[in-house]
């Protein structure tokens, strides 16, 4: 026997085991997961027999409507993860996005506050949402720094900014959008909620039902790769940050409208963002994140402040249960990862 | 025992029995009110500051007193939460509901919304046109009061630093505006240009690094002669600020009346002036009262003020002393 053969054949087997070791991990990851799905759907289901009115079409309507500018927020943040790989260190991250609503509402609100119409104030706002998005990719893309380190120097940047602007304090906005966005409705459904519905139906068309999608899950998952087919990976991973910017800025106006003006603290948050992007692989087969899994995760953040609510259970009992489930979701994308990786 | 003996026996058993029956007319009027079968919903904006706590127990614990049933609310210091609360709130359709400070501008089309849906509304430290009745402290007193001591303390001149992050706070604005009006009578006492900013979170660590760049920009002793904020946690930093920098003349001045800000007037070596102590704990239990006399058919006032005391240096030990044990009783350091 050869030195060669035996090479092999050593190799062979630790192959083998590789595989019976994947094949048993996305077994345990596949368990764990489905395990996710039914905690979820077991807490929907307390919610549906015990919790008072829960069911009913005005309080879901209501949950819609109070998920719109996290939905939002949390679809920038997906795009970004998808464009970057989901690796939760070194992949795309972007810690800058509830700021950058910040500043956008900031400079939506004073602006408005200062006379210009709507039309000008929005233009503006999304501009430096924009902006802001495009800094992120010039510091990821252009110097190559690590997305968690780069978005967290513009987090810093934009809540500086803020403050500059506002100084700290609380800016009274009225216009004809807000009106409209206040109080405006159709078949029953409130502006709110339809522009959480709206803006979910072209991002899950766009990128899941598009070339352009494709090609943005190619680039996140597998950059050489997509890199040899002759897919600009900078450009991809660039236009997600901008489009996580725009995302920042189409929040900004939805809680101006909420909240009838801009007000401090908006970077609170980033942590309800992160966990509707990460809580959204779950109800995907590769846990990648997709669009349709992050709509879920926020409604289901939003149900289940709104059930605890309804329970009379304490609010502080939501931020726990949210956090264990960031937990569990990063320790089943981990288990899942580690399968892949030694595959 | 002789005849005028038992006569003024007699006098002062008929006295103690009229006390007595007087006290149980009283005690009938306070065990009338109940909120039995009653539903009471409570939003608070934040209950990191000492009097956001108390004020949010008070209620809590008369509701319950009462015999009502409490859907307690905090927002943690969120708008956007509290705003969600609310409409939460207002679908499960209280039988009143009790809102606890927050920005004004933020909740007044939300507080409008609860009286569309025919929801009572009281408010606690939060004068809006939508509450049935307001309850607080008398801030209009509070505001001169402080602002008084403070220019004597001073000996009617000299230069103020100023916090005015949360003019947007209604009862901010009225103590401020107090402040003011105190000054238009002693010109002698100045407030530096640019006032500064007191924020949420990290009050005392911002305050504290606010004041000693001003103590730094002014080194003169005597430049500055007082620090005055709207509540007490600003003083907290701007008391170990001035300590730190060693200008013992700058004295400091708030309102709430937190014990660990009681504890420094007490100090006598401490650079803090005065605070005006309310009583959160007592305000959330009277707006509860209210709440339950409107929903028993009684006329309720606009508003109601629960009294408050001024403590300085010269009476602290004293004065002081109720509501350090307050607090402790409340297990509140």
């Amino acid at each position: 026997m050869s030195a060669s053969v035996l090479h092999t054949e050593v190799a062979v087997s630790d192959e083998k085991q590789a595989a019976a070791k994947s094949a048993g991990r996305r077994f345990g990851a596949l368990v764990v997961r489905l395990g996710a799905i039914a905690a979820f759907a077991a807490i929907m289901a307390y919610f549906v027999i015990f919790a008072p009115g829960f069911t009913s079409t005005f309080n879901l309507i209501n949950v819609v409507e109070q998920s719109a500018i996290l939905g939002v927020l949390a679809y920038g943040m997906t795009s970004v993860i998808i464009g970057g790989g989901s690796d939760v260190t070194e992949g795309g991250i972007d810690l800058s996005i509830a700021a950058n609503m910040g500043l956008c509402a900031a400079v939506y609100a004073t602006l408005l506050s200062m006379g210009y119409g709507d039309f000008l104030s929005v233009l503006a706002a999304i501009a430096v949402g924009m902006a802001v998005g495009a800094l992120n990719a010039l510091a990821v893309v252009g110097l190559g720094i690590l997305p968690l380190l780069a978005t967290l120097a513009v987090l810093n940047v934009a809540a500086g900014m803020e403050l500059t602007l506002t100084q700290n304090t609380v800016v009274g906005a009225s216009s004809p959008l807000l009106g409209v966005l206040v109080s405006g409705s159709f078949l029953g459904i409130s502006a709110l909620a339809w522009a959480l519905i709206v803006f979910s139906a072209i991002m899950i068309v766009v990128v899941h039902r598009t070339s352009f999608g494709l090609r943005l899950y190619a680039v996140g998952g597998h950059p050489e790769a997509a890199r040899a087919a002759g897919i600009s990976v900078p450009f991809y991973v660039s236009f997600t940050y901008v489009l996580s910017g725009f995302c920042a800025a189409v929040a900004s106006i939805l809680t101006v409208s909420r909240l009838s003006a801009s007000t401090p603290g908006s970077g609170e948050l980033l942590l309800s963002v992160l966990a509707a992007a990460l809580l959204g692989t779950v109800f995907s087969r590769r846990f990648v994140p997709t669009m349709g899994g992050t709509l879920l995760s926020v409604l289901f953040i939003g149900l289940l402040a709104n059930g605890f609510q309804l329970l009379n259970v304490s609010s502080y009992w939501v931020n726990g249960v949210q956090g264990a489930l960031i937990l569990l979701v990063v320790a089943i994308t981990s288990f899942a990862r580690g399968s892949e990786g030694s595959r | 025992m002789t005849d005028s003996m038992k006569g003024l026996v007699k006098a002062l058993a008929l006295g103690l029995a009229t006390a007595c029956s007087l006290a149980a007319i009283s005690g009938a009027t306070a065990e009338e009110l109940s909120l039995k079968g009653k539903r009471i919903g409570v939003s608070a904006i934040g209950t990191d500051h000492y009097w956001d706590l108390m004020a949010f127990r008070g209620i809590q614990d008369r509701v319950k007193e009462l015999g009502g049933e409490v859907i307690a609310l905090d927002a943690g210091r969120k708008d956007q939460q509290q705003i969600a609360q609310l409409q939460t709130l207002i679908a499960q359709k209280p039988d009143a509901i009790i809102e606890q400070l927050g920005n004004l501008e933020v909740l007044n089309p939300w507080l409008q919304k609860i009286r569309d849906a025919g929801i009572p509304l009281f408010t606690v430290d939060t004068a809006t046109p939508h509450a049935i009745n307001n309850t607080t402290s008398n801030n209009y007193n509070i505001g001169a009061e402080i602002a008084l001591q403070m220019v004597a303390d001073m000996g009617g001149k000299g230069n103020v630093l100023v916090f005015n992050g949360f003019y947007s706070v209604p009862v901010c604005k009225i103590r401020y505006d107090q402040l003011k009006y105190v000054l238009t009578s002693f010109p002698d006492v100045k407030i530096v240009e640019p006032e500064l900013r007191d924020v949420i979170p990290n009050t005392v660590q911002s305050a504290y690094s606010n004041v000693t760049d001003m103590l730094t920009k002014s080194p003169e002793k005597g430049s500055i002669g007082a620090v005055w904020a709207c509540w007490d946690v600003p003083q907290i930093g701007a008391t170990q600020a001035v300590e730190a920098a060693g200008r013992n003349e700058v004295k400091t001045y708030g309102i709430d009346g937190s014990p660990e800000v009681i504890k420094m007037v007490t100090d006598p070596k401490s650079s803090a002036g005065a605070v005006a102590a309310q009583q959160p704990y007592e305000i959330g239990k009277t707006s509860v009262d209210n709440a339950a006399k409107y929903l028993a058919g009684q006329k309720v006032p606009p508003f109601t003020f629960v009294p408050s005391v001024l403590i300085n240096k010269e009476n602290a030990a004293e004065k002081g002393k109720p509501f350090l044990d307050a607090a402790e009783k409340a297990g509140v350091k």
